[in-house]
């Protein structure tokens, strides 16, 4: 056995109210790829930024090498051959990809001036030695995502790390990209003996790639195992505490008439850009209909549009028949439209406001809510009707009266979802609905999503997690640089495939908007 | 929106007011004053006879009003400074109703000036809305600049087309006759009936904001606008609404002043009232009844310290250090106690985490 290059004792953090991390005892040995598990707010996290020095443990020891640390910063960390890519890079993006690479060690002219060619000289050896293929002079801000985790990992390696900490690595990029991102780390493991830590919660990943996996719940280490003698559901079941049956949904009914409708749609994005050119789609109801894309190709903006939080530069959209475009949110909702946003902090919910007031938004002025004839907010009727809604969807943490804003992602997306769902509306428009949530909310989600097109709604649901599209959509479209690039039932094709529509090396041309217009 | 106590921000006040006396009384001390015996001289000062206690009460209520409509904007994120101005322009154009209108009714002529003058400020307060709204111009310098502008306007028309024929002393419109006076609810003191129509006011407000659909409604688009449009308002409509009902109530303390105190339109109508309201709704977190309370407390200090200067030579100066310490304070103490739970926390943790060591060592 290789010789252990991280051990934690009794690991203890606490933050005010919450026990982040609890008595968690681990070791990393040298040559491996760990893999830590758990779902949203057990704990992974603060573990890693302990071992990266972001902060200290409330109480236990981290030994590095067999050394006990004693000071507690990322740069302690660093010096120590520490390297962490965080789940959102730190990267300049006017820099060129050389800049970045070498930045806090930059090689200079005269002791005062950048050396640039150096520089670049630097990445390319260090793409010669690591295998990770870059073009140095590349900005940061015109290359993709998977590229720039790339330049994140060399940064690492440049600064001398023997030990990669890697934060959810795989939640941005495609099929393809997570295949090669795979063959790096073999490739360093193999050819530089470093150490991986990989975390997710990604099961698939954690079979393909890690000898050794710890899973983490409510911040302790539940179960520590070599990969290969453990299952999937297995792995699933300590996470959540219970068994995890991710059961095939019970679909009924036949697609009826039209709901949405999008002809010719484009839109700009917040720089000015055109994200979205020329989309026509159509959902049915008793229909999920699946956009399959990577972040930034324009399903944002497309869904942003149809929901009237922002304008259209032009084409058409029509909710259940009736001409939309250009109105506001509000009037699209009186048509019968609900949407469950992307971002649910920013815009799904208010922060500052409690579970109860959440739940009544868009209600307030209902009868049912309003005595004196709209002169007195009738607080009784809203307290009965959120704690009905608060036990169906099972939101747990906060209360009725606790701020939204302390709430954990998962129960904060299911008071949205809550809110969105409880209101009688046949449209559902619906983004990223699991993103950073943990499995057991994820399974009433999907479980409420489907229940909904049962009845005969018509759901539009955009997702970066190709799963989910694949688990829920009864069609899917496929979208790349603001174009719809393919359209496939479910079953009709694989999740590898459908990542060359997703990066647009392949297109289904019959589909591509000139022809599809008239 | 169910009145919840919050014992750690009434801790916080007292201890801020409890601060700035003391360092008050140093002050005092080292300029050779006897610290008690002047904030004895204050206190008479405030409440001594019925005229001081009715000075206190007409100077609360317009710095409660000023406050409010602080509150009212700060309530759906807009920060409005401009109230000095619109109050300026309601007092100017509701005294120059007084003097145009004389003749007729006083049942006739104060609505008319109160109209005119909720009309005039409420308008002046739109403009910076607008701008706010549809062309997302920054409404706090927008609003700072059109006090400036409104004070020059006011002074060209005292000066100028509605200079009072007969005083050529004071820069100011004509006199308002008596007939339209408010009347005096103690003798000597500017404390008059409009007393009960401010306080009406304010707890009017206070009513809408927390306990209907439109006062839920201004909160929404205050703490998350993005969320409020999603959510189906029309957030820009009730930004503008909300900033005309602001800019109302400061021309209304204008006219207040004008029918109330003074009887004439002069610069020193008010004396940055509105700044000073704008300060109590700061401290009073913008809620609307903190803000009375504090307002009555200022009121107090500044009134006493006024007899203070009489009575004891002291100059009341000493109000303003006393004011600006307590702002301090209470600008500090959400950082202060945040911090403090903190470190408290962290402690208790550190302990707790040990406790369960030893006895995991205990039990093994």
């Amino acid at each position: 056995m290789q010789e252990t290059v991280i051990r934690l004792e009794h690991i203890t953090r606490e933050f005010p109210g919450v026990l982040a991390n609890d008595d968690v005892s681990l070791e990393v040995r040298r040559g491996e790829v760990f893999a830590l598990v758990g779902e949203n707010g057990a704990g992974k996290s603060t573990l890693m930024n302990i071992i990266y020095g972001i902060y200290p443990p409330t109480d236990g020891s981290v030994y590095i090498r067999g050394k006990k640390v004693e000071t507690f910063s990322p740069r302690n960390a660093i010096e120590l051959g520490i390297g962490m890519v965080h789940q959102h890079f730190m990267l300049v993006p006017s820099f060129t990809v050389a800049q970045n690479i070498v930045m806090s060690r930059e090689p200079r002219r005269a002791k005062v001036f950048f050396d640039n060619r150096r520089a670049e000289e630097i990445t390319r050896q260090l793409v010669k030695e690591y295998g990770l293929s870059v073009d140095p002079s590349a900005r940061v801000q015109d290359i993709s995502v998977g590229v720039q985790q790339r330049v994140e990992i060399l940064k690492a390696l440049y600064r001398g790390a023997d030990i990669l900490i890697l934060d959810e690595p795989t939640a941005v990029l495609t099929p393809q990209e997570t295949a090669e991102l795979f063959r790096v780390i073999r490739h360093i493991i193999r050819e530089k003996n470093m150490t991986v830590i990989l975390i997710t919660h990604k099961l698939g990943e954690v079979m393909a790639i890690s000898d050794r996996v710890g899973i983490m719940r409510q911040g302790r280490l539940v179960g520590l195992s070599d990969t290969r003698d453990i299952t999937e559901r297995e792995i699933a079941s300590m996470m959540v505490g219970r068994p995890v049956l991710f059961d095939k949904l019970e679909r009924s009914g036949e697609p009826g008439e039209t709901m949405i409708s999008v002809e010719g749609l484009s839109v700009r994005d917040n720089r000015g850009l055109v994200a979205v050119d020329g989309v026509s789609l159509e959902a049915r109801a008793g229909e999920v209909l699946g956009i399959a894309a990577i972040e930034g190709n324009g399903q944002s903006e497309l869904l942003e549009a149809i929901t009237g939080m922002r304008p259209a530069i032009s084409g058409r959209v029509r909710i259940r028949g009736r001409d939309s475009t250009g109105l506001e949110p509000g009037q699209i909702r009186a048509l019968g439209l609900a949407h469950v946003p992307e971002d649910r902090l920013a815009t799904g919910v208010d922060p500052l406001a409690d579970v109860s007031d959440n739940l009544l938004a868009g209600r307030q002025r209902d009868r049912e809510f309003n005595a004196a004839g709209g002169l007195r907010l009738r607080r009784s009727s809203i307290e009965r009707y959120a704690s009905e809604v608060y036990r169906k969807f099972d939101i747990r943490g906060a209360g009725l009266h606790g701020a939204v804003g302390s709430m954990s992602g998962g129960n904060m997306q299911k008071v949205v979802v809550a809110r969105e769902f409880s209101h009688e509306t046949p449209v559902l428009v619906i983004s990223n609905p699991s993103r950073g949530i943990d499995i057991g909310a994820i399974e009433f989600i999907h479980t409420a999503i489907i229940e909904k097109r049962n009845e005969g709604c018509a759901v539009l649901l955009s997702s970066a997690d190709l799963d989910e599209i694949f688990r829920l959509s009864d069609r899917i479209v496929t979208m790349y640089e603001g174009r719809i690039t393919g359209e496939f039932k479910p079953d009709e094709i694989t999740k590898e495939e459908i990542g060359y529509y997703m990066t647009g090396s392949r297109r289904k041309e019959e589909l591509a908007p000139n022809e599809t217009a008239d | 929106m169910r009145l919840r106590i919050n014992w750690s921000y009434i801790l916080a006040l007292t201890v801020s007011i409890a601060a700035a006396l003391v360092i008050g009384a140093a002050i005092l001390l080292i300029s050779g004053y006897d610290p008690l015996k002047a904030y004895a001289a204050m206190l008479s000062g405030a409440f001594s006879n019925a005229r001081h206690i009715g000075d206190v009460l007409e100077y609360a209520m317009v710095l409660c009003l000023c406050g409010v409509a602080c509150d009212i904007g700060s309530r759906v994120g807009i920060f409005n400074v401009g109230g000095e101005g619109q109050l300026l322009l309601g007092a100017i154009v509701a005294a120059q109703i007084g003097v145009a209108l004389n003749g007729l009714s006083a049942w006739i002529v104060i609505p008319v000036a109160g109209l005119g003058a909720a009309l005039v400020g409420g308008l002046y307060a739109l403009l910076p809305g607008w701008l706010k709204v549809k062309h997302r111009v920054n409404e706090v310098i927008t609003t700072i600049m059109l006090n400036n502008i409104a004070e020059f306007v006011c002074e060209y028309l005292a000066k100028g087309p509605w200079k009072n024929p007969d005083n050529n002393i004071v820069a100011g419109t004509g006199n308002l006759p008596q007939t339209y006076w408010f009347t005096r609810l103690a003798t000597g003191s500017n404390l008059t009936t409009v007393f009960f129509v401010a306080t009406g006011m304010t707890i009017l407000t206070w009513y809408v904001m927390q306990k209907t659909a439109t006062g839920y409604e201004m909160r929404l688009t205050g703490d998350n606008p993005r969320f409020a449009r999603f959510a189906g308002l029309k957030t820009d409509r009730i930004v503008l609404i909300a900033m005309l009902v602001s800019g109302m109530m400061c021309g209304l303390v204008g006219m207040f002043r004008v029918y109330g105190a003074e009887h004439i339109y002069k610069a020193s109508i008010s004396n940055d009232y509105y700044f000073e309201g704008l300060m109590v709704a700061m401290i009073a977190k913008y809620q609307v009844l903190p803000t009375a309370v504090i307002s009555v407390l200022f009121a107090i200090l500044k009134i006493g310290a006024q007899g203070m200067e009489t009575a004891a030579g002291v100059p009341n100066q000493i109000y303003l250090i006393i004011q600006t310490v307590v702002i301090f304070s209470m600008a500090a103490e959400s950082g202060i106690v945040s911090d403090i739970k903190r470190r408290m926390a962290d402690k208790s943790a550190r302990l707790a985490a040990r406790q369960r060591a030893k006895e995991g060592a205990a039990n093994e």
